[in-house]
Protein backbone atom coordinates (compact mmCIF):
# COMPACT_ATOMS: atom_id res chain seq x y z
CA UNK A 1 0.00 0.00 0.00
CA UNK A 2 2.83 2.65 1.26
CA UNK A 3 4.54 1.44 -1.95
CA UNK A 4 2.12 2.23 -4.69
CA UNK A 5 1.27 5.41 -2.57
CA UNK A 6 5.08 6.63 -3.07
CA UNK A 7 5.03 5.56 -6.96
CA UNK A 8 1.58 7.85 -7.20
CA UNK A 9 3.68 10.71 -5.37
CA UNK A 10 6.73 10.63 -7.43
CA UNK A 11 4.31 10.04 -10.82
CA UNK A 12 2.71 13.64 -9.63
CA UNK A 13 5.94 14.93 -8.18
CA UNK A 14 7.12 14.28 -12.23
CA UNK A 15 4.00 15.56 -13.91
CA UNK A 16 4.58 18.89 -11.45
CA UNK A 17 8.33 18.61 -12.53
CA UNK A 18 6.78 18.34 -15.81
CA UNK A 19 4.36 20.92 -15.97
CA UNK A 20 7.06 23.05 -14.20
CA UNK A 21 9.23 23.44 -17.13
CA UNK A 22 6.83 23.70 -19.41
CA UNK A 23 5.35 26.60 -18.18
CA UNK A 24 8.92 27.94 -18.23
CA UNK A 25 9.26 27.61 -21.57
CA UNK A 26 7.81 31.18 -22.64
CA UNK A 27 9.16 32.61 -19.48
CA UNK A 28 11.29 35.85 -19.67
CA UNK A 29 13.61 34.69 -17.68
CA UNK A 30 15.07 31.55 -17.20
CA UNK A 31 17.14 30.93 -13.97
CA UNK A 32 19.98 29.71 -16.39
CA UNK A 33 20.27 28.17 -19.64
CA UNK A 34 19.53 24.37 -20.15
CA UNK A 35 22.26 22.47 -22.66
CA UNK A 36 20.39 19.32 -23.14
CA UNK A 37 21.75 17.43 -26.10
CA UNK A 38 20.92 19.16 -29.46
CA UNK A 39 18.52 16.62 -30.83
CA UNK A 40 16.89 16.37 -27.61
CA UNK A 41 16.48 20.48 -27.44
CA UNK A 42 15.49 20.58 -31.01
CA UNK A 43 12.51 18.24 -30.97
CA UNK A 44 11.40 18.81 -27.47
CA UNK A 45 11.50 22.56 -28.15
CA UNK A 46 9.68 22.12 -31.81
CA UNK A 47 6.87 19.88 -29.75
CA UNK A 48 6.39 22.87 -27.01
CA UNK A 49 6.54 25.57 -29.96
CA UNK A 50 4.06 24.12 -31.82
CA UNK A 51 1.84 23.53 -28.93
CA UNK A 52 2.41 26.74 -27.45
CA UNK A 53 1.16 28.42 -30.96
CA UNK A 54 -2.31 26.62 -31.24
CA UNK A 55 -2.93 27.70 -27.73
CA UNK A 56 -1.95 31.21 -29.03
CA UNK A 57 -4.51 31.01 -31.50
CA UNK A 58 -7.62 31.25 -28.81
CA UNK A 59 -6.59 34.70 -28.58
CA UNK A 60 -9.01 35.31 -31.69
CA UNK A 61 -11.74 33.78 -30.69
CA UNK A 62 -11.59 35.00 -27.18
CA UNK A 63 -10.07 38.34 -27.16
CA UNK A 64 -11.82 39.75 -23.90
CA UNK A 65 -10.09 37.50 -21.69
CA UNK A 66 -6.97 39.12 -22.25
CA UNK A 67 -6.28 42.19 -20.02
CA UNK A 68 -6.47 45.90 -20.90
CA UNK A 69 -2.68 46.52 -22.63
CA UNK A 70 -2.23 49.64 -20.88
CA UNK A 71 -0.13 48.72 -17.67
CA UNK A 72 -1.67 51.95 -15.87
CA UNK A 73 -5.18 49.82 -15.76
CA UNK A 74 -3.24 46.38 -14.97
CA UNK A 75 -3.96 44.60 -11.80
CA UNK A 76 -2.79 41.36 -12.01
CA UNK A 77 -5.47 39.59 -9.05
CA UNK A 78 -8.12 41.56 -10.44
CA UNK A 79 -7.91 40.03 -13.90
CA UNK A 80 -7.34 36.66 -12.92
CA UNK A 81 -10.54 37.24 -10.54
CA UNK A 82 -12.25 38.17 -13.70
CA UNK A 83 -11.31 35.32 -15.34
CA UNK A 84 -12.41 33.06 -12.99
CA UNK A 85 -15.83 34.51 -12.93
CA UNK A 86 -16.26 34.75 -16.85
CA UNK A 87 -15.58 31.12 -17.01
CA UNK A 88 -18.21 30.59 -14.38
CA UNK A 89 -20.54 32.45 -16.91
CA UNK A 90 -19.54 30.37 -19.41
CA UNK A 91 -20.24 27.67 -17.48
CA UNK A 92 -23.77 29.11 -17.23
CA UNK A 93 -24.92 29.98 -20.43
CA UNK A 94 -23.28 29.03 -24.05
CA UNK A 95 -21.69 32.41 -25.01
CA UNK A 96 -20.53 31.35 -28.50
CA UNK A 97 -17.27 32.42 -30.92
CA UNK A 98 -18.24 34.98 -32.88
CA UNK A 99 -16.66 37.96 -34.65
CA UNK A 100 -17.24 41.60 -35.67
CA UNK A 101 -19.53 40.84 -38.54
CA UNK A 102 -21.23 37.74 -37.58
CA UNK A 103 -25.06 37.65 -37.11
CA UNK A 104 -26.44 37.26 -33.35
CA UNK A 105 -29.88 37.11 -31.64
CA UNK A 106 -29.12 38.20 -28.33
CA UNK A 107 -32.05 37.14 -25.73
CA UNK A 108 -32.31 38.83 -22.45
CA UNK A 109 -34.78 39.31 -19.67
CA UNK A 110 -36.97 42.15 -19.78
CA UNK A 111 -39.47 42.86 -17.01
CA UNK A 112 -41.51 45.57 -19.03
CA UNK A 113 -41.72 43.00 -22.10
CA UNK A 114 -44.89 40.85 -22.38
CA UNK A 115 -43.36 37.74 -22.60
CA UNK A 116 -40.50 38.78 -20.42
CA UNK A 117 -37.80 38.20 -22.58
CA UNK A 118 -36.27 40.69 -25.24
CA UNK A 119 -34.81 38.93 -28.71
CA UNK A 120 -32.94 41.10 -30.69
CA UNK A 121 -31.27 39.99 -33.95
CA UNK A 122 -28.46 41.92 -35.80
CA UNK A 123 -24.82 42.16 -36.94
CA UNK A 124 -22.24 42.70 -34.58
CA UNK A 125 -20.26 45.62 -35.70
CA UNK A 126 -17.72 46.37 -32.74
CA UNK A 127 -16.68 44.25 -29.95
CA UNK A 128 -14.94 46.30 -26.77
CA UNK A 129 -13.26 46.10 -23.70
CA UNK A 130 -11.98 43.49 -21.75
CA UNK A 131 -12.38 40.87 -18.88
CA UNK A 132 -16.26 41.41 -17.06
CA UNK A 133 -16.53 44.75 -18.83
CA UNK A 134 -16.65 43.12 -22.48
CA UNK A 135 -19.14 43.84 -24.71
CA UNK A 136 -20.41 43.91 -28.15
CA UNK A 137 -23.01 46.07 -30.47
CA UNK A 138 -25.49 44.41 -32.96
CA UNK A 139 -27.01 46.72 -35.87
CA UNK A 140 -29.83 45.82 -37.53
CA UNK A 141 -32.78 48.33 -39.49
CA UNK A 142 -36.25 47.45 -38.04
CA UNK A 143 -39.48 49.60 -40.53
CA UNK A 144 -37.00 52.00 -41.82
CA UNK A 145 -35.67 53.00 -38.44
CA UNK A 146 -31.79 51.85 -37.75
CA UNK A 147 -31.69 50.24 -34.68
CA UNK A 148 -27.97 49.34 -32.42
CA UNK A 149 -28.10 47.84 -28.92
CA UNK A 150 -25.03 47.60 -27.13
CA UNK A 151 -24.78 44.31 -25.34
CA UNK A 152 -22.25 43.31 -22.04
CA UNK A 153 -20.98 40.21 -22.87
CA UNK A 154 -21.16 38.90 -19.44
CA UNK A 155 -24.52 40.67 -18.09
CA UNK A 156 -26.33 38.40 -16.12
CA UNK A 157 -29.71 39.44 -17.59
CA UNK A 158 -28.67 37.99 -21.39
CA UNK A 159 -30.65 34.77 -21.36
CA UNK A 160 -29.04 33.38 -24.70
CA UNK A 161 -26.30 34.26 -27.28
CA UNK A 162 -27.09 31.97 -30.63
CA UNK A 163 -24.91 32.73 -33.71
CA UNK A 164 -27.19 32.68 -36.94
CA UNK A 165 -24.59 33.20 -39.20
CA UNK A 166 -20.81 32.97 -38.34
CA UNK A 167 -18.45 34.91 -40.80
CA UNK A 168 -16.00 37.93 -40.43
CA UNK A 169 -15.86 41.16 -42.93
CA UNK A 170 -12.84 42.79 -44.40
CA UNK A 171 -12.53 45.13 -41.29
CA UNK A 172 -12.51 44.85 -37.90
CA UNK A 173 -15.25 47.65 -37.10
CA UNK A 174 -18.27 48.21 -39.54
CA UNK A 175 -19.53 51.54 -38.17
CA UNK A 176 -19.73 52.69 -41.92
CA UNK A 177 -22.90 50.48 -41.84
CA UNK A 178 -25.04 53.24 -40.41
CA UNK A 179 -23.88 55.42 -43.34
CA UNK A 180 -24.62 52.92 -46.06
CA UNK A 181 -27.75 51.62 -47.75
CA UNK A 182 -30.15 50.07 -44.65
CA UNK A 183 -30.51 46.80 -47.14
CA UNK A 184 -26.77 46.19 -45.77
CA UNK A 185 -27.59 46.10 -42.72
CA UNK A 186 -30.80 44.28 -41.88
CA UNK A 187 -31.66 40.94 -41.41
CA UNK A 188 -34.70 39.29 -40.64
CA UNK A 189 -35.97 38.52 -36.87
CA UNK A 190 -36.95 35.09 -38.04
CA UNK A 191 -33.60 34.14 -39.80
CA UNK A 192 -32.68 30.38 -39.47
CA UNK A 193 -28.84 29.50 -37.85
CA UNK A 194 -26.59 28.61 -40.83
CA UNK A 195 -24.50 25.64 -39.29
CA UNK A 196 -20.61 25.31 -40.87
CA UNK A 197 -19.04 22.09 -41.40
CA UNK A 198 -16.83 21.23 -38.75
CA UNK A 199 -13.15 22.55 -39.35
CA UNK A 200 -13.91 25.04 -41.72
CA UNK A 201 -11.88 28.30 -40.96
CA UNK A 202 -14.17 31.48 -40.70
CA UNK A 203 -15.07 32.30 -43.93
CA UNK A 204 -14.67 35.99 -44.41
CA UNK A 205 -17.36 38.25 -46.47
CA UNK A 206 -15.58 40.13 -49.04
CA UNK A 207 -19.34 42.08 -49.67
CA UNK A 208 -17.96 45.96 -49.64
CA UNK A 209 -21.11 47.76 -48.84
CA UNK A 210 -22.97 51.09 -50.51
CA UNK A 211 -22.35 54.93 -48.93
CA UNK A 212 -25.71 56.95 -49.28
CA UNK A 213 -24.48 60.60 -49.84
CA UNK A 214 -23.17 62.96 -47.43
CA UNK A 215 -23.22 64.25 -44.86
CA UNK A 216 -21.59 61.20 -42.81
CA UNK A 217 -21.43 60.65 -39.49
CA UNK A 218 -17.23 60.21 -39.96
CA UNK A 219 -14.51 61.18 -42.31
CA UNK A 220 -14.86 57.15 -44.02
CA UNK A 221 -12.20 58.60 -46.48
CA UNK A 222 -9.26 59.09 -43.96
CA UNK A 223 -9.87 55.45 -42.47
CA UNK A 224 -8.78 53.13 -45.41
CA UNK A 225 -11.97 50.98 -45.12
CA UNK A 226 -11.59 47.68 -46.99
CA UNK A 227 -15.38 47.19 -46.94
CA UNK A 228 -16.98 50.25 -49.10
CA UNK A 229 -17.42 50.61 -52.30
CA UNK A 230 -18.15 53.90 -53.69
CA UNK A 231 -16.64 56.28 -51.56
CA UNK A 232 -14.91 57.59 -54.12
CA UNK A 233 -18.21 58.90 -55.53
CA UNK A 234 -19.02 61.27 -52.59
CA UNK A 235 -15.72 63.18 -52.39
CA UNK A 236 -14.75 66.41 -53.31
CA UNK A 237 -11.10 67.36 -54.58
CA UNK A 238 -10.64 68.80 -51.18
CA UNK A 239 -11.39 65.78 -49.13
CA UNK A 240 -9.06 64.29 -51.37
CA UNK A 241 -5.81 66.58 -50.59
CA UNK A 242 -7.16 66.86 -47.08
CA UNK A 243 -6.91 62.98 -46.90
CA UNK A 244 -3.27 62.50 -48.66
CA UNK A 245 -2.11 65.36 -45.80
CA UNK A 246 -3.84 63.51 -42.99
CA UNK A 247 -1.84 60.46 -44.08
CA UNK A 248 0.29 58.54 -41.54
CA UNK A 249 1.95 55.83 -43.54
CA UNK A 250 4.63 56.41 -40.23
CA UNK A 251 2.06 54.41 -38.32
CA UNK A 252 3.00 51.00 -40.00
CA UNK A 253 6.74 51.07 -38.66
CA UNK A 254 5.77 52.47 -35.27
CA UNK A 255 7.20 49.45 -33.18
CA UNK A 256 6.85 50.96 -29.50
CA UNK A 257 3.07 51.88 -30.76
CA UNK A 258 2.26 48.36 -31.36
CA UNK A 259 3.69 46.87 -28.81
CA UNK A 260 1.53 49.18 -26.42
CA UNK A 261 -1.53 47.87 -27.96
CA UNK A 262 -0.92 44.17 -27.59
CA UNK A 263 -0.17 41.87 -24.77
CA UNK A 264 3.13 40.17 -25.32
CA UNK A 265 3.17 36.55 -26.00
CA UNK A 266 5.24 35.79 -22.80
CA UNK A 267 2.22 37.26 -20.76
CA UNK A 268 -0.18 35.71 -23.24
CA UNK A 269 0.70 32.34 -22.95
CA UNK A 270 0.53 32.42 -19.14
CA UNK A 271 -3.11 33.47 -19.66
CA UNK A 272 -4.14 30.61 -21.94
CA UNK A 273 -2.34 28.35 -20.26
CA UNK A 274 -4.56 29.10 -17.16
CA UNK A 275 -8.07 29.34 -19.11
CA UNK A 276 -7.25 27.14 -22.62
CA UNK A 277 -8.35 23.65 -21.01
CA UNK A 278 -12.10 24.87 -19.66
CA UNK A 279 -12.62 26.91 -22.88
CA UNK A 280 -11.73 23.57 -24.53
CA UNK A 281 -14.23 21.91 -22.26
CA UNK A 282 -16.97 24.03 -22.94
CA UNK A 283 -16.39 24.07 -26.44
CA UNK A 284 -16.43 20.33 -26.60
CA UNK A 285 -19.37 20.32 -24.32
CA UNK A 286 -21.52 23.05 -26.40
CA UNK A 287 -20.80 20.39 -29.60
CA UNK A 288 -22.02 17.41 -28.41
CA UNK A 289 -25.46 19.07 -27.23
CA UNK A 290 -25.31 20.53 -31.14
CA UNK A 291 -25.49 16.83 -31.96
CA UNK A 292 -27.98 15.90 -29.54
CA UNK A 293 -30.17 18.80 -31.54
CA UNK A 294 -33.48 17.24 -33.07
CA UNK A 295 -33.81 17.83 -36.76
CA UNK A 296 -36.41 20.36 -37.37
CA UNK A 297 -37.68 21.09 -41.13
CA UNK A 298 -36.53 24.41 -42.15
CA UNK A 299 -38.93 26.81 -42.56
CA UNK A 300 -40.43 27.49 -46.08
CA UNK A 301 -39.17 31.41 -46.85
CA UNK A 302 -42.02 32.85 -48.45
CA UNK A 303 -41.24 35.77 -51.23
CA UNK B 1 -10.78 49.65 -21.02
CA UNK B 2 -9.63 48.70 -24.13
CA UNK B 3 -9.26 45.48 -26.08
CA UNK B 4 -5.72 44.22 -26.66
CA UNK B 5 -4.97 43.63 -30.55
CA UNK B 6 -4.62 40.43 -31.36
CA UNK B 7 -3.54 40.31 -34.77
CA UNK B 8 0.05 40.62 -34.21
CA UNK B 9 2.34 38.67 -31.49
CA UNK B 10 5.46 40.43 -30.17
CA UNK B 11 8.16 39.05 -28.00
CA UNK B 12 7.87 40.75 -24.81
CA UNK B 13 10.91 43.72 -24.20
CA UNK B 14 12.88 43.11 -21.22
CA UNK B 15 13.31 46.80 -20.38
CA UNK B 16 10.42 48.56 -18.35
CA UNK B 17 8.33 50.64 -20.72
CA UNK B 18 6.51 53.74 -19.72
CA UNK B 19 2.69 53.56 -20.18
CA UNK B 20 3.25 56.71 -22.45
CA UNK B 21 5.57 57.51 -25.24
CA UNK B 22 8.10 60.66 -25.01
CA UNK B 23 6.92 63.62 -27.53
CA UNK B 24 9.97 64.60 -28.95
CA UNK B 25 10.34 68.15 -29.60
CA UNK B 26 10.17 69.11 -33.23
CA UNK B 27 8.52 70.85 -35.72
CA UNK B 28 7.55 68.29 -38.30
CA UNK B 29 5.20 66.78 -35.36
CA UNK B 30 4.90 62.74 -34.78
CA UNK B 31 6.62 61.87 -38.40
CA UNK B 32 9.68 64.33 -37.63
CA UNK B 33 10.06 62.04 -33.40
CA UNK B 34 9.77 59.08 -35.53
CA UNK B 35 12.36 60.46 -38.43
CA UNK B 36 14.86 61.47 -35.05
CA UNK B 37 14.27 58.23 -33.34
CA UNK B 38 15.39 56.52 -36.90
CA UNK B 39 18.59 58.02 -36.78
CA UNK B 40 19.21 57.66 -33.17
CA UNK B 41 18.67 53.82 -33.92
CA UNK B 42 20.73 53.48 -37.20
CA UNK B 43 23.29 55.14 -35.01
CA UNK B 44 23.34 53.00 -32.16
CA UNK B 45 23.16 50.18 -34.59
CA UNK B 46 25.80 51.83 -36.49
CA UNK B 47 28.42 52.33 -33.68
CA UNK B 48 27.24 50.15 -30.57
CA UNK B 49 27.83 53.44 -28.12
CA UNK B 50 26.57 57.14 -28.50
CA UNK B 51 26.24 59.63 -26.40
CA UNK B 52 22.45 61.06 -26.31
CA UNK B 53 20.26 63.65 -24.81
CA UNK B 54 18.20 61.83 -21.50
CA UNK B 55 14.69 61.69 -23.49
CA UNK B 56 15.83 60.65 -27.03
CA UNK B 57 17.88 58.19 -25.33
CA UNK B 58 15.25 56.08 -23.48
CA UNK B 59 12.77 56.32 -26.04
CA UNK B 60 15.51 55.06 -28.65
CA UNK B 61 16.28 52.49 -26.35
CA UNK B 62 12.85 50.86 -26.73
CA UNK B 63 12.74 51.17 -30.21
CA UNK B 64 15.95 49.56 -30.58
CA UNK B 65 15.07 46.70 -28.73
CA UNK B 66 11.99 45.98 -30.36
CA UNK B 67 13.60 46.09 -33.59
CA UNK B 68 16.33 43.46 -32.31
CA UNK B 69 13.42 40.97 -30.89
CA UNK B 70 11.67 41.55 -34.10
CA UNK B 71 15.07 40.01 -35.91
CA UNK B 72 15.22 37.05 -33.21
CA UNK B 73 12.12 35.82 -33.45
CA UNK B 74 10.98 36.31 -37.31
CA UNK B 75 14.73 35.87 -38.81
CA UNK B 76 15.76 37.11 -42.60
CA UNK B 77 13.28 35.63 -44.21
CA UNK B 78 9.91 37.33 -43.12
CA UNK B 79 8.96 40.04 -45.27
CA UNK B 80 7.40 42.28 -42.67
CA UNK B 81 10.17 42.21 -40.41
CA UNK B 82 13.04 42.86 -44.01
CA UNK B 83 10.76 46.11 -43.90
CA UNK B 84 10.27 47.51 -40.94
CA UNK B 85 14.35 46.90 -40.84
CA UNK B 86 14.59 48.39 -43.91
CA UNK B 87 12.31 51.66 -42.31
CA UNK B 88 14.61 52.02 -39.31
CA UNK B 89 17.93 51.35 -40.36
CA UNK B 90 19.05 54.34 -42.90
CA UNK B 91 22.28 53.03 -43.91
CA UNK B 92 21.19 49.34 -45.82
CA UNK B 93 24.29 47.68 -45.13
CA UNK B 94 23.21 47.44 -41.36
CA UNK B 95 20.41 45.55 -42.67
CA UNK B 96 22.71 42.71 -42.91
CA UNK B 97 24.44 43.78 -39.72
CA UNK B 98 21.36 43.21 -37.75
CA UNK B 99 20.67 39.94 -38.79
CA UNK B 100 24.36 38.35 -39.24
CA UNK B 101 26.04 39.76 -36.15
CA UNK B 102 23.64 41.30 -33.76
CA UNK B 103 20.84 38.35 -33.92
CA UNK B 104 23.49 35.67 -33.34
CA UNK B 105 25.26 37.69 -30.49
CA UNK B 106 21.59 38.32 -28.53
CA UNK B 107 19.87 35.28 -29.47
CA UNK B 108 20.57 33.05 -26.17
CA UNK B 109 20.57 36.28 -23.93
CA UNK B 110 18.48 36.28 -21.08
CA UNK B 111 18.48 39.54 -20.33
CA UNK B 112 17.77 42.90 -22.52
CA UNK B 113 20.10 43.71 -25.61
CA UNK B 114 20.98 47.34 -24.34
CA UNK B 115 22.15 49.46 -21.72
CA UNK B 116 21.51 52.71 -20.68
CA UNK B 117 24.20 54.72 -18.13
CA UNK B 118 24.02 58.39 -17.13
CA UNK B 119 26.52 60.39 -18.45
CA UNK B 120 28.88 62.61 -15.74
CA UNK B 121 27.19 65.98 -15.70
CA UNK B 122 29.12 69.11 -15.53
CA UNK B 123 27.71 71.58 -12.41
CA UNK B 124 26.15 74.40 -12.49
CA UNK B 125 25.80 74.05 -16.30
CA UNK B 126 22.62 73.93 -18.05
CA UNK B 127 23.17 71.13 -20.49
CA UNK B 128 20.25 68.67 -20.45
CA UNK B 129 21.30 65.38 -18.70
CA UNK B 130 23.17 62.79 -20.65
CA UNK B 131 23.07 59.62 -21.50
CA UNK B 132 25.14 56.94 -22.75
CA UNK B 133 23.10 53.97 -24.97
CA UNK B 134 25.13 50.47 -25.84
CA UNK B 135 24.93 47.85 -27.64
CA UNK B 136 25.70 44.81 -25.37
CA UNK B 137 28.99 42.64 -26.12
CA UNK B 138 30.31 46.11 -28.04
CA UNK B 139 34.11 45.80 -28.24
CA UNK B 140 34.82 49.10 -26.07
CA UNK B 141 36.44 49.11 -22.62
CA UNK B 142 33.65 48.70 -19.93
CA UNK B 143 31.87 52.02 -18.71
CA UNK B 144 30.74 52.52 -15.29
CA UNK B 145 32.44 50.67 -12.18
CA UNK B 146 35.32 49.15 -13.46
CA UNK B 147 35.43 45.79 -11.22
CA UNK B 148 37.74 43.80 -13.87
CA UNK B 149 40.55 42.45 -12.29
CA UNK B 150 43.18 44.18 -13.61
CA UNK B 151 46.29 42.38 -12.31
CA UNK B 152 47.00 40.71 -15.48
CA UNK B 153 47.43 44.65 -17.41
CA UNK B 154 51.35 44.59 -18.52
CA UNK B 155 52.07 47.69 -16.01
CA UNK B 156 50.70 45.63 -12.80
CA UNK B 157 52.92 42.58 -13.85
CA UNK B 158 56.31 44.01 -14.52
CA UNK B 159 55.40 46.18 -10.98
CA UNK B 160 54.63 42.91 -9.34
CA UNK B 161 57.84 41.66 -11.28
CA UNK B 162 60.09 44.33 -9.73
CA UNK B 163 58.37 44.15 -5.64
CA UNK B 164 59.22 40.52 -5.62
CA UNK B 165 63.22 41.09 -6.96
CA UNK B 166 63.23 44.11 -4.60
CA UNK B 167 62.17 41.37 -1.91
CA UNK B 168 64.28 39.37 -3.09
CA UNK B 169 67.03 41.01 -2.91
CA UNK B 170 66.42 42.24 0.96
CA UNK B 171 65.78 38.78 2.10
CA UNK B 172 68.78 38.11 0.82
CA UNK B 173 70.53 40.84 2.89
CA UNK B 174 69.21 40.12 6.00
CA UNK B 175 70.27 36.54 5.58
CA UNK B 176 73.41 37.46 5.15
CA UNK B 177 73.55 39.97 8.39
CA UNK B 178 72.24 37.16 10.26
CA UNK B 179 74.82 34.32 9.23
CA UNK B 180 77.50 37.20 9.74
CA UNK B 181 76.24 37.84 13.53
CA UNK B 182 76.09 34.25 14.53
CA UNK B 183 79.47 33.50 13.55
CA UNK B 184 80.79 36.44 15.93
CA UNK B 185 78.79 34.99 18.51
CA UNK B 186 80.23 31.43 18.16
CA UNK B 187 83.55 33.03 18.16
CA UNK B 188 83.27 35.10 21.25
CA UNK B 189 80.93 33.07 23.74
CA UNK B 190 81.47 29.34 25.42
CA UNK B 191 79.19 26.27 25.03
CA UNK B 192 77.74 25.40 28.35
CA UNK B 193 75.60 28.21 29.42
CA UNK B 194 73.70 27.96 26.18
CA UNK B 195 73.15 23.77 26.79
CA UNK B 196 71.68 24.96 30.33
CA UNK B 197 69.44 27.45 28.61
CA UNK B 198 68.33 24.74 25.93
CA UNK B 199 67.63 22.18 29.02
CA UNK B 200 65.43 24.30 31.29
CA UNK B 201 63.93 25.18 27.76
CA UNK B 202 62.96 21.62 27.56
CA UNK B 203 61.36 21.62 30.91
CA UNK B 204 58.58 24.16 30.86
CA UNK B 205 57.92 22.93 27.76
CA UNK B 206 56.89 19.94 29.07
CA UNK B 207 55.64 20.91 31.98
Amino acid sequence: MSLAIRRTTELIGAAKWFLRRDSRVLSTLPEKVEEPPAELTSKRYRRRFFQNEAILETRHAYPEFLPDPNPNWRNSLREKLERADMLERRSQIDIPEFYVGSVLAVTISDPHAQSKTNRFVGICIERKGCGLRAEFTLRNVVDHQGLEVRYDLYDPTIQSIQVLRLEKRLDDKLFYLRDALPEYSTFSFDMDPEILPEGTPIPVNPVQVKLKPRPWLERWERQELKGVSNIEEHLKEKDRVRRELRKTPWEKYDLMKQYRKTIPIEDQSKIWAEVHNQLQQLQMARKKSARKRTFTTPKTQLG
Amino acid sequence: MNQADVSKLVSKLRIRVPAEPRKLRNIKGPEGRIDKLRKTVTGLIKYERIELNSNRGQEARQYAERLISEAIRHGDCHKPTMDIADYWLLEKELIHKLFKVLVPRFQDSNTCYTRLLNAPRIIHSRNPDKVILELKGNPYPVLGSNKMNNRFLIQNVLLDAAKYDYRQAKYAEFAKKIVNKEEKIDTTETEAPSIEKQQSDDKLTQS
